[in-house]
């Protein structure tokens, strides 16, 4: 089949009754998630896995995959109009989109964020749709050795581009690592670290994991920092933006899908550091770089841009060589797994209509997000005045009960209970728990391979450096390491977080 | 946050704390692991990874205590434990509950145990969310759902 048939086989897969029906409900509830601070995409998605359960595969894929860039969406609404980014990844269009709209142009802002947004995710869905099959070939001839040199390479870049202490992360995929090892082994039948509990026998689920470190302990730090939440500054002024505005406008969201697209395929990319770059990178370009923080139309629509389209970009790695990038992707890998599909190089081959109906569905998704967020927009704005005394409490039951669907026992519940307290810990000692989901995925795949890589070799490890694509990978995975020790370097990743923490 | 303060005092207790998770976990890997036949490189037993992780993450975490003791002082966030206790009493008392008396008089314990974490919450409030959020999830997630768990105790 050629790229136009597998489109349409993508659209008429994506546009059936149910897959419609999902997809907006999955679009509604990520802008749900994105303006109401205090639930993250992670936790939202962990409650929901085990209900995909009951839904077709590809129905519960597109859902998921719309709360991912639904909550960008969302999240670019609070922080315009509130400074109260629902998400990591509108931290900087809150810089210059609460300054428009404390100027008055919150209608122009809003209206920039949603339609460059837009713009991005069409051109994402394009690149998954372009790379995905060579990739996808490519993949093809990957045997036990090479996957291990790239989930090396992968994991190690992730912890770079992951903000915070680069030894603390790799710390963090040791441990996910090491509780993906709970369990009985599968090649063995012996069982390991399981303390004889019988619960464990099966392994630690990854939703028991995600609830505790990001549901429960999120619930927990939100209760300790007393309230803040802005107010409304303004009324909302008309939405559509001046020609100026466009004028200035898109240039930046141009450059913002270019960023975004590139940066969400980087392990450890994604939304969050795809608009921080786009943002730096509006700022060197522009010619007026003192209007940034002033309220520049550039510094809403290039971040924003980027982290739709980093967002959808970041699901490139994850369909083609079923590598997670990021642990939203870790999370949709746990989704493509209870369905009993593995994602990776086979998938397109064999069931093109999950990949390609996914890809059109993320189009479909960013056409209604657009609708969603723009005449919407006075609806999600009311939302926001729910104080937290009001939400936490069905979070909380949303959690408990999401849990023990897995496996329908209270074992897990208070498992994750104890990962809440973890978690808490976690953020004491300013660890981000990110990473550790992200070993906790990959750790069997990665043991696995290891395995039977060294089992093919008879123990010999040069394995690794013989087949030239693992070398290759593991002579970048050396030059992340290097560039993490070169000073310069570190200097600048420092700066780059620092600016986002001002 | 406090920042670097106190001149001449030294130690960046996050950074301890999470070398004690660190190190803390790696021995408890290894200690639970003790007994898992090791094998070779070429026919690897269930322990020889687990070894290796728990070794490097030993490292890492000495590694991240050292530099943690001679950087200059930075406290850890003062922890409130109010919420910390009731949130997780709340969710373990859920578990339990569930488990003799069903999803009603567990979720009920969850939402008022669970509310009281916030001090802002105002008795009336609390009462008709309990009332409102027990109904909504017994019958979408145990009704519509499906999801195996008595509503009631009998």
């Amino acid at each position: 089949m050629n790229f136009v048939d597998l489109l349409m086989l993508g659209f008429s897969e994506a546009l059936t009754p149910t897959n419609l029906g999902f997809c907006l409900l999955g679009a509604l509830l990520g802008t749900l998630i994105g303006v109401l601070p205090g639930i993250g995409p992670t936790a939202t998605i962990a409650v929901l896995l085990p209900i995909t359960f009951y839904l077709p595969p590809l129905a519960g894929l597109i859902m998921l995959a719309g709360i991912y860039y639904g909550a960008q969406y969302g999240g670019s609404t609070t922080a315009i109009l509130v400074n109260l980014p629902g998400e990591a990844s509108s931290v900087v269009t809150a810089v210059d989109g609460y300054k428009m709209a404390q100027k008055g142009r919150a209608g122009s802002a809003l209206a920039v964020a949603a339609l460059g947004s837009f713009f991005a995710g069409t051109v994402a869905t394009f690149g998954i749709a372009i790379a995905g099959p060579t990739l996808s070939s490519f993949a093809l001839s990957f045997g036990p050795a090479e996957y291990v040199s790239l989930m090396l390479f992968g994991l190690l870049a992730a912890t770079i581009l992951a903000r915070g202490p680069v030894l603390k992360a790799i710390g963090m995929i040791l441990l996910g690592l090491l509780l993906g090892m709970v369990g009985i082994d599968a090649s063995s039948g012996e069982e390991r670290l399981t303390f004889g509990a019988v619960e464990l026998f099966d392994g630690i689920d990854f939703v028991v994991i995600a609830i505790g470190l990001f549901g429960f302990a999120e619930i927990i730090e939100n209760l300790e920092n007393v309230e803040a939440r802005g107010v409304l500054v303004s009324k909302l002024s008309r939405l559509w933006p001046t020609r100026e505005d466009f004028r200035r406008a898109w240039p930046a969201v141009l450059r913002g899908s270019g960023v975004g697209t590139l940066l969400g395929v980087l392990p450890g990319g994604g939304a969050t550091l795809a608009s921080f770059c786009a943002y730096s990178v509006e700022k060197k370009v522009s010619k007026r770089p003192l209007e940034f923080g002033e309220g520049a139309v550039e510094g809403v629509a290039g971040p924003e841009a980027a982290n739709n389209a980093g967002a959808q970009s970041s699901f490139i790695p994850l369909l083609t060589l079923g590598i997670p990038s990021n642990n939203m992707m870790a999370m949709m890998l746990s989704a493509f797994i209870i369905h009993g599909i593995t994602p990776g190089p086979t998938v397109l081959a064999t069931q093109p209509e999950i990949f390609w109906g996914l890809v059109a569905s993320m189009w479909i998704g960013n056409l209604m997000l657009v609708v969603i967020n723009l005449p919407l927009i006075g609806i999600w704005v009311k939302l926001l005045t729910v104080p937290y005394r009001l939400l936490y409490p069905a979070i909380l039951l949303f959690c408990c009960v999401g849990v023990y669907s897995i496996n329908n026992r209270i074992f897990d519940v208070a498992l994750a209970a104890g990962f809440g307290l973890l978690g808490y810990a976690f953020r004491k000692a300013k660890c981000e728990p990110g990473p550790l989901l992200l070993g906790f995925v990959l750790g069997p795949l990665l043991e696995t391979n290891i395995r039977r890589a060294l089992t093919i070799s008879h123990g010999n490890p040069s394995v690794f450096v013989e087949r030239p694509i693992s070398l290759v990978l593991l002579i970048a995975t050396a030059g992340v390491l290097l560039l993490m020790i070169l000073p310069s370097f570190r200097r600048t990743r420092e700066q780059a977080f620092q600016e986002e923490e001002a | 946050m406090a920042g670097p303060s106190k001149l001449g005092r030294k130690g960046d207790r996050p950074d301890l704390l999470t070398a004690a998770l660190f190190v803390g976990f790696g021995a408890l890997g290894l200690w639970a692991g003790r007994d898992l036949t090791l094998g070779t490189a070429s026919a690897m037993g269930p322990g020889y990874l687990p070894r290796i992780v728990c070794w490097l993450l030993i490292i890492i975490g000495v590694v991240i205590g050292g530099f943690g003791a001679i950087h200059a002082r930075e406290d850890i966030s003062k922890p409130k434990l109010w919420p910390l206790v009731i949130i997780l009493a709340a969710v373990v008392g859920f578990a339990f509950i569930a488990e003799f008396f069903g999803f009603v008089a567990a979720s009920v314990w969850l939402l008022l145990v669970g509310s009281i974490a916030d001090r802002e919450s105002r008795l009336r409030e609390v009462i008709l969310l309990t009332a409102g959020l027990t109904a909504f999830g017994a019958l979408v997630f145990i009704v519509g759902l499906g999801v195996q768990m008595p509503i009631w105790p009998f």
